[in-house]
């Protein structure tokens, strides 16, 4: 018997379905009351003044809430630097000042929503406007307005990292290309907003029943912010509607924690879409100049880039995003020569933070532009050029150290090749098909080109590790199986996969298998479900644990339960000077191969085909494999294309799904094939690596690599909208003129 | 949001309706609902009264004979599987093929449509471009407009209050080549840009070019610039262009922008939009 590999229908399948199965929304108390939140007026300015009587006399309105009622008015996932409610008052430096338009002011609670909506408008706030800056070039500059106290210059982070002698390395290279690459915003757009239910537990607990991706990381923010000591505080996840990183940060969790304690009643928040597309973070805005250079016969000699990331108001995860940055624009190439700097800058716009990827597609962007640009200069095949320089498990990584075990982009990169149908192997050379071109001379086809790798588990010396709990019921046989694990269930699966581990884990049917998941009370910490990592961690503890209580049960302890926290091979943070590491323990491997069809009098880029060739070291379970290689690619394809988020002075200008665009069934491609390569992890549970964001990071790349192809223009700038094709096409004298 | 509060009545006749408006000064009628719904939610507009005209059997017809009448309330997906239609019109039957989805189609009217004369809407341009006549009828009377003189500016046509749009008439078209080429938004499906081309042809040359751009600018309009040029011209690349630069050229400073569309680019793809409108319809 074996259930890994196996496709075995979602456990929440027939739930959500149906519409059986709640949401946080969907949770409701008799008691309960509502709340609504006031947000900055400002981008950047001291409040001096709050003043809430009109509202807290408005009939129905049981409190108003602001900066002096937090205990400790701080919060921030890797430092706390973001004042839970903005305003004077409050012990915390700094707290009286908004740094951007998505701070909370004030929380009005009252009997029903539109009762705290209207009593809202009624808070009067009195703001003394501070200079504020929106450029993260401008903001490093002298004399810049500073955001933050023992931050010159709003330099969040730089990272560096100096390899080989950069003097002599530019002469060592026949060809030398350079680039300057602008990413944009990219809204998460989950489905289901923001929302949650904030209440006084049985056993007295303050309880926040909410979406996120860290049961027990949420419970600790909500801790430091009231103050209180962990076990008072409790974090339950329902289901929960999409989060691709945009739930990693607190939303609502702690302004209802802090609500319900202080009104010991239930309290319920659901935001619009559009307070959830203006209130939290999105993906990081980056710019990168990079010069890249190699010999006749396509070997990489020397790149260097500048990579500088706008942080907003905010650090949230801007620091490890950048991390990461720092070392995928470097590709997944030996480059003997490299000199990089990478900034995170604090600004007067909207914290950027987690979204799928986590700076690996900005990186690659750049890194795959400038291969892209290379082959096109020394006229190799682009899949030859990669295969001249691509990691392996006995070559360095650009941070001075060998990769994990278990290096395989090259043979992913082959076998895209091989399944695309565009290229075809001659003895041991890929080379290129034509492609055939539309009989309207209006449209061009191109084929592109990209690879990737992305790293599997926290990175750079973060800790990390993963709790699993099997306990084995029954007594001459095993009745059930139960699996305590606190993997938030978001949408990709965990659940089902978990279940299907710990089934074959134990050797019983998955029928015998019962899951309690994601509440604090019931659950050992599991970490975040980002970083491509559950899979990985929680089949490793899931392993441990049930090695344990298999054990126990040969012993004939009833129940019989092991407990097991699994711990990952260490990994160490850049060093400052050279950005010598061992950035991470597991990474997996993707290329992709796309077909695109250019309208060059409107810019329209058509995404006819996409070849996805992904190493998973195993699937688990192969269709969940399929659906995240398939979103990731149509997420991807709104963030290339699509998805132009608008911000002016800090402010966003469209933060609807019908000025916001994202792919719908009218743009994703005709065709995603999926290549799932399983080329075993030497330390993944059952070989399996980590996948669900890494099909994200070569797609963009190989979309510009295709129009390049179709148009022989190349375009660095996302996303690729039509106005934005079509004038970049014209100033190159490609497409019909016009004034 | 939800609406203001309103009243609602159910007019079984036209006669019924017209009556009630003129007792009614803050009355709105109601057809398909698919314009004015969404601007009541949105309190855009907060009626004190709905007349619903929606179960007038007698403004549902489409029928040719000598001209094509369609009734007001035709729904869009009726139009646009009509054989009548198509065979009479197919630049109309096309234009309301493409509005909205399936169910926005299936509800909305190509009566209530250009009563509301959203500027990015389909029906304004092919009807201009038609030469159709609208018949509306008002507590004084019956009178027929030039849907060229209808479309009077952003969500602004010249109904007079108390008049309700009867029947549409586009008369014999036959020997004409039209098509209507459109730009969708990816969301709406609105007419970012959406020209359409009524010609009359002799061999290669065009004996006359009725030319209206919609969606670009505030109301649906003729580009009678590019009509000039393409009169008496053999339709070939260089007078496309030519008639694509004086419609760019005319379209000017009008052109509308937002964030999915700006205005330069609206303003290039008139041009484009406009050949390909030309080229579909020469087939």
């Amino acid at each position: 018997m074996s259930l890994i590999g196996k496709s075995v229908i979602r456990t929440d399948a027939v739930g959500k379905v149906t519409g059986k199965t709640p949401y946080p929304s969907d949770v409701n108390f008799e008691d309960q009351l509502w709340m609504k939140i006031l947000f900055s007026a400002r981008s950047h300015a001291r409040i001096v003044s709050i003043d809430t009587s009109e509202a807290l006399a408005y009939p129905g309105v049981i409190a108003v809430f602001t900066a002096v009622d937090v205990p400790q008015n701080s919060y921030g996932l890797i430092m706390p630097d973001q004042p839970v409610l903005c305003g004077p008052g409050s012990d915390q430096a700094g707290a009286d000042i908004v740094r951007c338009y998505m701070d909370n002011v004030a929380l009005v609670v009252a009997e029903t929503e539109e009762i705290a909506a209207a009593a809202r408008d009624l808070i009067k706030v009195e703001y003394e406007d501070l200079p504020a800056v929106y450029d993260p070039y401008e903001a490093m500059k002298d004399g810049a307005p500073q955001l933050h106290l023992n931050t010159p210059k709003n330099i969040l982070c730089h990272y560096r990292i100096r390899k080989g002698d950069m003097g002599s390395a530019w002469q060592q290279a026949d060809v030398v290309v350079e680039g300057e690459f602008h990413t944009a915003y990219q809204e998460h757009a989950f489905l289901q907003p923001e929302a949650g239910i904030g209440y006084i537990d049985d056993e007295g607990r303050v309880t926040v029943l909410v979406a996120g991706q860290w049961t027990h990381e949420d419970q600790e923010q909500i801790a430091h912010a009231l103050s209180l000591p962990l076990e008072q505080v409790r974090v339950i996840y329902p289901a929960v509607g999409g989060a691709f990183g945009g739930r990693e940060d607190m939303s609502v969790q702690i302004v209802l924690a802090l609500a319900a304690y202080k009104l010991r009643r239930p309290v319920k928040i659901i935001w619009s879409r559009e307070e959830s597309i203006k209130y939290h973070h999105k993906r990081h805005p980056i710019s990168i100049k990079a010069k890249w250079g190699a010999r006749k016969d396509g070997k990489l000699v020397a790149m260097e880039a500048e990579v500088v990331g706008d942080a907003g108001g905010y650090a949230y995860t801007s620091t490890k995003v950048l991390g990461n940055t720092n070392m995928m624009v470097a590709g997944p190439y030996e480059i003997p020569n490299a000199h990089i700097d990478t900034y995170a800058v604090y600004t007067n716009n909207i914290p950027t933070g987690a979204f799928r990827g986590f700076g690996g597609p900005q990186g690659a962007f750049a890194a795959e532009g400038m291969m892209n640009r290379l082959a096109d200069a020394l006229g190799m095949d682009p899949v030859e050029v990669r295969r001249v320089n691509l990691l392996t498990d006995d070559k360095l990584a650009i941070v001075g150290t060998p990769m994990p075990k278990g290096v395989t982009i090259g043979p992913v990169v082959e076998k895209c090749a091989e399944e695309s149908g565009y290229w075809q192997r001659k003895n041991d050379t890929f080379e290129r098909l034509p492609v055939e071109q539309p009989a309207d001379p209006a449209k061009r086809r191109g084929v592109g080109f990209a690879c990737a790798f992305k790293n599997v588990g926290f990175s750079f010396g973060a800790p990390e590790n993963c709790w699993g709990t099997i306990e084995i019921h029954g007594d001459a046989t095993i009745e059930k199986v139960v699996v305590r694990h606190a993997a938030a269930e978001v949408g990709q699966g965990t659940h089902t996969v978990i279940m299907q581990m710990a089934a074959e884990a134990v050797g019983v049917p998955m029928e015998k298998v019962e899951l309690i998941a994601s509440d604090t009370a019931f659950t050992d910490n599991s970490g975040s479900v980002s970083a491509s990592r559950m899979t990985f961690m929680a089949g490793n503890a899931i392993r441990g644990a049930a090695e344990i209580a298999v054990q126990k049960w040969k012993d004939e302890d009833r129940p019989a339960v092991g407990v097991y926290q699994y711990r990952p091979p260490k990994t160490t943070p850049y060093d400052p000077k050279t950005g010598r590491s061992e950035p991470n323990f597991a990474y997996g491997y993707v290329a992709q191969i796309v077909e695109v069809e250019v309208d060059i009098e409107t810019g329209h880029v058509d995404l006819i085909r996409v070849i996805s060739a992904n190493d998973v070291g195993r699937a688990v379970n192969p269709q969940q494999v399929k659906g995240q290689i398939e979103g990731a690619v149509v997420q991807a394809q709104g963030y290339a294309i699509m998805e132009n988020l608008i911000s002016m002075e800090g402010r966003i200008l469209n933060p609807y799904l019908s000025t916001y665009l994202i792919p719908t069934v009218y743009d994703i491609p005709k065709e995603v094939k999926s290549v799932i390569l399983e080329y075993a992890d030497p330390i993944g549970p059952w070989g399996a690596r980590g996948m669900a964001e890494m099909p994200f990071l070569p797609l963009a790349p190989a979309i510009a690599d295709a129009i390049h192809d179709a148009t022989g223009i190349w375009i660095d700038r996302l996303p690729l909208t039509p106005d934005r094709v079509v004038k970049t096409l014209r100033e190159n004298g490609i497409g019909v003129a016009f004034s | 949001m939800y609406p203001a509060k309103f009243d609602y009545y159910r007019a079984n006749s036209v006669e019924e309706a017209v009556k009630l408006l003129a007792e009614n000064s803050d009355a709105k009628l109601l057809a398909g609902g698919h314009s004015l719904i969404p601007a009541m939610k949105l309190r855009l507009t907060q009626p004190a009264l709905l007349i619903d005209i929606g179960k007038i059997d007698s403004l549902k017809n489409i029928k040719a004979n000598g001209s094509l009448e369609i009734g007001a309330l035709a729904t869009h997906a009726r139009v646009a599987a009509s054989a009548d239609v198509k065979k009479w019109f197919p630049a109309l039957a096309n234009a309301a093929s493409l509005i909205g989805d399936q169910q926005v189609r299936n509800f909305g009217t190509i009566g209530g449509n250009i009563a509301h004369a959203d500027p990015a809407s389909d029906p304004p341009t092919v009807l201009i471009a038609a030469g159709a006549t609208i018949h509306v009828r008002g507590a004084s009377g019956t009178r027929a407009i030039a849907a060229e003189d209808f479309f009077v500016d952003l969500f602004t046509t010249a109904l007079e209050p108390g008049e309700v749009v009867t029947k549409i008439e586009i008369p014999n078209l036959s020997g004409r080549k039209s098509a209507y080429a459109k730009m969708s938004h990816p969301a709406s499906r609105y007419a970012i840009v959406g020209v359409c081309a009524v010609l009359s042809m002799e061999g290669d040359t065009c004996k006359e070019a009725r030319l209206v751009v919609g969606g670009a600018v505030a109301h649906a309009t003729r580009l009678s610039e590019a009509e000039a040029v393409l009169k008496g011209k053999k339709l070939d690349a260089a007078a496309l262009k030519a008639a694509a630069d004086a419609a760019i050229a005319q379209v000017g400073d009008d052109a509308m922008g937002d964030i999915t569309a700006p205005a330069d680019y609206r303003r290039a793809m008139v041009g484009q939009y406009l050949q390909r409108a030309i080229q579909s319809a020469l087939g």
